[in-house]
């Protein structure tokens, strides 16, 4: 990569007033020591404990999600074995308001799947979430394949706006899942 | 009998398990790498420890946040309690939620929903800092 290249992607992160970003392999290493990163920033911008508790866990579930759901994507690691999800994720300060986005490679397949499962989120109340939340507790991790993921009923339980989410398709049999929740 | 003694992580709880006391304490961050591999020596420690139908036991919860994968560990641990208590261990559980944070009480009550037989109450949880 040449610099032009190298510092045209650092300038478009650093118009922000407040931005952490990590685009690659994710790991649960990555996520703790940016947690810890997210929360000592955002306690240096807000005396708001309750807003910094919502923005660090969006950004928990968000991570784990992209952990252990999202695909290797069209650069898969040479050595075969273990699978590591690639992704981005990023926390902006927008406003008032922040705003935490995440996107991992998923099959084609899943991708509309997925969209659907956000918008049926989208479509319910603070009460109909916490029922939700309710029913998805009692659901082992990995059988609640019908609808969101517990982590996703979280985010929006969470979120002081709709999630939005879009899909960008890839020429390798891959989507590219994106993610905003604003809080 | 096995009291547990584990010192907190920044993202692990401290838990600390007397038997001889009939104590349990949960206190601190909760949103370990492993949630399983955490939470299974306390399930299985108090799990055998309320094996005895006499068994007494109070257990403080004092958790800062958890994540969604915390609260299903911490759901079981309860269940697993209020099953004891139906078959005649006294359990009684106080909950100190973060006062900064409704959704947080909610998660607790929500987790809690369904026990019947054992004691639990929500607080506020008060902070040094």
């Amino acid at each position: 990569m040449d610099f032009e290249k190298f510092n045209k992607f650092g300038s478009l992160l650093l118009k922000d007033e407040f931005v952490l970003s990590y685009s690659g392999y994710a790991s649960e290493d990555i996520l703790h020591s940016m947690g810890e990163t997210l929360r000592q920033r955002l306690a240096d911008h807000t005396d708001d404990k309750g807003k910094i508790k919502h923005v660090f866990s969006v950004f928990v579930e968000l991570m784990q999600n992209l952990i252990r759901y999202g695909a290797e994507g069209p650069h898969p690691t040479p050595k075969t074995g273990s699978r590591q999800a690639f992704g981005l994720i990023m926390v902006i300060q927008n406003g008032s308001s922040i705003e935490v986005m995440s996107g991992n490679y998923v099959l084609k397949d899943e991708a509309n799947d997925l969209v659907n499962r956000v918008n049926e989120l989208n479509d319910k109340s603070a009460d109909q979430l916490r029922a939700l939340y309710r029913e998805k507790l009692r659901q082992p991790p990995h059988e609640g394949s019908k609808g969101a993921s517990i982590g996703l009923v979280e985010v929006a339980r969470r979120a002081s706006a709709p999630l939005s989410c879009t899909v960008e398709d890839t020429n390798q049999g891959y989507s590219f899942f994106m993610i905003k929740a604003r809080i | 009998m096995t009291n547990l003694n584990i010192v907190a992580t920044s993202r692990t709880p401290k838990i600390t398990f007397k038997t001889k006391a009939g104590t349990l304490l949960i206190e601190g961050e909760s949103y370990p790498e492993d949630v399983t591999g955490f939470y299974d020596p306390v399930f299985a420690a108090v799990n055998d420890y309320l094996k005895s139908p006499d068994a007494k036991l109070d257990v403080d919860i004092k958790l800062i946040y958890f994540n969604s994968s915390s609260a299903r560990a911490l759901m079981e641990l309860l269940d697993m309690m209020d099953d004891a208590g139906a078959k005649g261990a006294k359990v009684s559980i106080r909950w100190y939620c973060d006062g900064d944070d409704d959704i947080t009480r909610e998660f607790a009550e929500d987790i809690s929903a369904n026990i019947e037989h054992i004691s639990i109450d929500i607080f506020e949880l008060t902070r040094d800092d």
